[in-house]
């Protein structure tokens, strides 16, 4: 019986599997030639500290992957990244810690939602939007820091940071969690289903009844919070602030989403994905600094890894998924 | 799409009589002379001959490359790479003017300099509009490959001077005349006024249009859409690279990260003009005026003493502000239409 059915599986569906889990195959081979020449490059502490490096961009990047699956796209990352930090930071010598926190998710939110309300309700492109609302709420930060660093001494903070469990980092825990969650809603919520119809088509789910503003406003919304709950991440390890920070998040954020594979038409996708891409450009850079290249060079590769990808994928999509009718 | 067409016709009738019309029109022009009228009020050096030059010479960095970033907006894409071009080109060229342009005698081998420029930006453009055109993309694909590609321009111009600024050693004749005076004001005219030419009335500049409002119609037409977009993107290509070498001419020096963040103020610009980013329509007319905005607002806050960290906050707005009235514009064309 195992051996008919077997025998049915055919080459096409092989390929098919194979290439719709490249990019994961691809970081499992780098890693297993990278351990083969480094031993120390597959060490627990070297994974462990890499999956700390990336939880706060990770957690951004989860954001970036449900407003990219919705179809919209969000330029102010970074500096709401930067603003959730100053915030947090200069509010705990005011309120106390707990209550900073609570604040800075909830300006989060709001922030969110302001893109959304621009997007949706005042009908702008969201790369248009979010140039614009970058820029004032980077310009916010400047004007109240000044352009200096701050920092926080408070013990909340470095409790959160430094708490280890099983040799993972509390911040390695935030991003699982987050990704769970996400996908959760993702999957299983009526928003998330939604986020989808609404990536694919808008028109068609506008007639199907969804309520593709509220969806959208939602999507940025959910932007939001987590590009706090990022800042507040940084905040937590470095206990400090500054707009200098996380300038590349919101382009490091797109690169992991796309090297994942969700694509940037919007419609598919999910956050495990951008998990992985987001661990192959990690593990790209680490190899290439264990290769000891020039930081020039990192970029480079960085730069050519994105454009790869991207052809990669469209050569792969024909057999991976179905084609469009007129493909020009 | 016919929407669309009937909006064109609508903007190009002659606003009317009435404040409404003329306000949705006009309205940018009226910002930037809102703007003008405040600066030059509260601080009378504002309009003397000296800086009103200056803010036109300033102009010219970020607008050739939103010249350019016109055509690609009315594909339907965008550049992002631009800024990383203005920075090779840079570099490229005065380390080309420390070789080759020491003494009098030398003077004329700027030119070859300029057209070395010219091709260096030409193969960045080329290699940016190939790699788009073999996967058939659309606006999210311009927009990760040029961001790809904005890393490893950015990453050759590192390389190629160490992550170092170079000096122009010798700073005369006329690689310094390129930046100084009138001339720089004169070129990049006739450069818009060529574009704007280009855009209106040839085949070329009809058939972005085209692609970029129906791409598939485009392509069922018998157009060879590959080949406009290559072009598209060897013209960006083309003024970033000759904006990184007005800036080296007016400045007399070169860093690898001289072009950083160009590539959002040329956005900007174009958006502030009124170009959407939708693709099929837009003027370099508008582009130009909204560059003009940006660098007068800059211009302005600069004079009255408003430190550089709030002046985000202004660009912001005028940005938000600009893309809201055009979306108004829009809808109330829709909606008499």
């Amino acid at each position: 019986m195992t051996k008919s059915s077997l025998g049915k599986v055919d080459g096409r569906e092989i390929k098919k599997f194979l290439l719709s889990k490249s990019v994961l195959i691809v970081l499992i081979l780098f890693a297993a030639v990278m351990g083969f020449i480094y031993p120390e490059f597959l060490s627990f502490s070297n994974i462990s500290n890499m999956l700390q490096d990336i939880s706060m961009y990770g957690v951004a990047a989860c954001g970036m992957t449900i407003l990219i699956i919705g179809g919209d796209f969000d330029l102010s990352a970074s500096s709401q990244y930067a603003w959730a930090m100053i915030l947090c930071i200069s509010m705990t010598s005011i309120v106390g810690p707990v209550a900073a926190m609570l604040i800075t998710l909830i300006s989060g939110i709001v922030l969110g939602i302001v893109n959304g309300l621009l997007v949706a309700k005042v009908n702008l492109n969201s790369f248009t939007a979010t140039l614009g609302t970058q820029l004032v709420i980077r310009g916010l930060c400047l004007a109240y820091t000044g352009g200096q660093m701050i920092n926080t001494q408070n013990e909340t903070f470095t409790a959160i940071g430094n708490y280890k469990l099983l040799g993972f980092s509390s911040l390695t825990y935030v991003y699982f969690i987050t990704i769970v969650v996400v996908s959760f809603v993702l999957y299983k919520t009526r928003f998330g289903r939604n986020l989808y119809a609404v990536g694919g088509n808008a028109q068609v789910a506008k007639f199907a009844g969804i309520n593709t503003s509220l969806t959208k406003i939602a999507g940025f919304a959910c932007m939001g919070l987590l590009c706090a709950i990022a800042g507040l991440m940084f905040v937590a390890q470095m206990r400090a602030g500054s707009v200098l920070y996380g300038t590349d998040l919101t382009m490091s954020c797109v690169a992991a989403t796309v090297i994942g594979g969700t694509s940037l038409s919007g419609g598919s996708g999910n956050v495990v994905r951008t998990l992985i891409g987001m661990i192959l450009i990690n593990v790209l850079y680490k190899a290439l600094i264990f290769l000891g290249l020039s930081s020039y060079l990192q970029d480079m590769t960085k730069g050519i890894v994105v454009i790869l990808v991207v052809v990669f994928d469209y050569f792969t999509s024909s057999i991976g998924r179905r084609t469009k009718s007129v493909t020009v | 799409m016919k929407s669309d067409m009937e909006k064109g016709v609508k903007k190009g009738l002659p606003g009317g009589v009435d404040f409404g019309a003329v306000l949705r029109t006009y309205g940018i022009v009226i910002g930037l002379m809102i703007i003008i009228v405040a600066a030059a009020v509260l601080e009378p050096t504002f309009l003397t001959k000296n800086n009103v030059l200056n803010i036109l010479r300033n102009m010219i960095v970020t607008g050739l490359s939103a010249l350019s970033m016109t055509y690609v907006f009315m594909l339907g894409m965008m550049d992002l790479s631009v800024g990383s071009i203005i920075s090779l080109s840079g570099v490229v060229c005065v380390t080309l003017a420390n070789k080759f342009v020491q003494t009098d005698a030398q003077d004329a081998n700027t030119y070859p300099i300029i057209l070395v420029a010219v091709l260096l930006g030409a193969v960045m453009g080329a290699v940016n509009g190939s790699i788009i055109t073999l996967i058939k993309g659309r606006l999210g694909a311009s927009f990760i490959i040029t961001y790809g590609t904005q890393i490893v321009f950015s990453a050759i111009a590192m390389l190629y001077t160490g992550g170092n600024f170079i000096f122009g050693s010798y700073y005369k004749g006329t690689y310094a005349a390129f930046g100084k005076g009138l001339l720089p004001i004169w070129l990049f005219l006739v450069i818009a006024a060529m574009m704007q030419f280009i855009l209106k009335s040839t085949k070329y500049g009809k058939s972005i249009s085209f692609i970029g409002a129906n791409r598939d119609c485009a392509y069922m037409s018998g157009l060879n859409v590959g080949k406009y977009i290559i072009i598209t993107f060897i013209v960006s290509g083309i003024c970033s690279a000759l904006s990184g070498f007005y800036v080296t001419a007016r400045i007399g020096s070169a860093t690898p990260i001289q072009g950083n963040g160009y590539e959002l103020n040329a956005i900007a610009a174009c958006v502030v003009g009124g170009t959407s980013m939708q693709g099929g329509t837009g003027s370099v007319i508008n582009t130009v005026i909204g560059v003009l905005v940006l660098t007068v607002l800059n211009n302005a806050l600069n004079v009255l003493g408003i430190d550089s960290n709030s002046q985000l906050l202004f660009r912001g707005v005028i940005i938000i502000l600009s893309v809201t009235l055009d979306m108004f514009n829009k809808k109330y064309a829709v909606k008499k239409g």
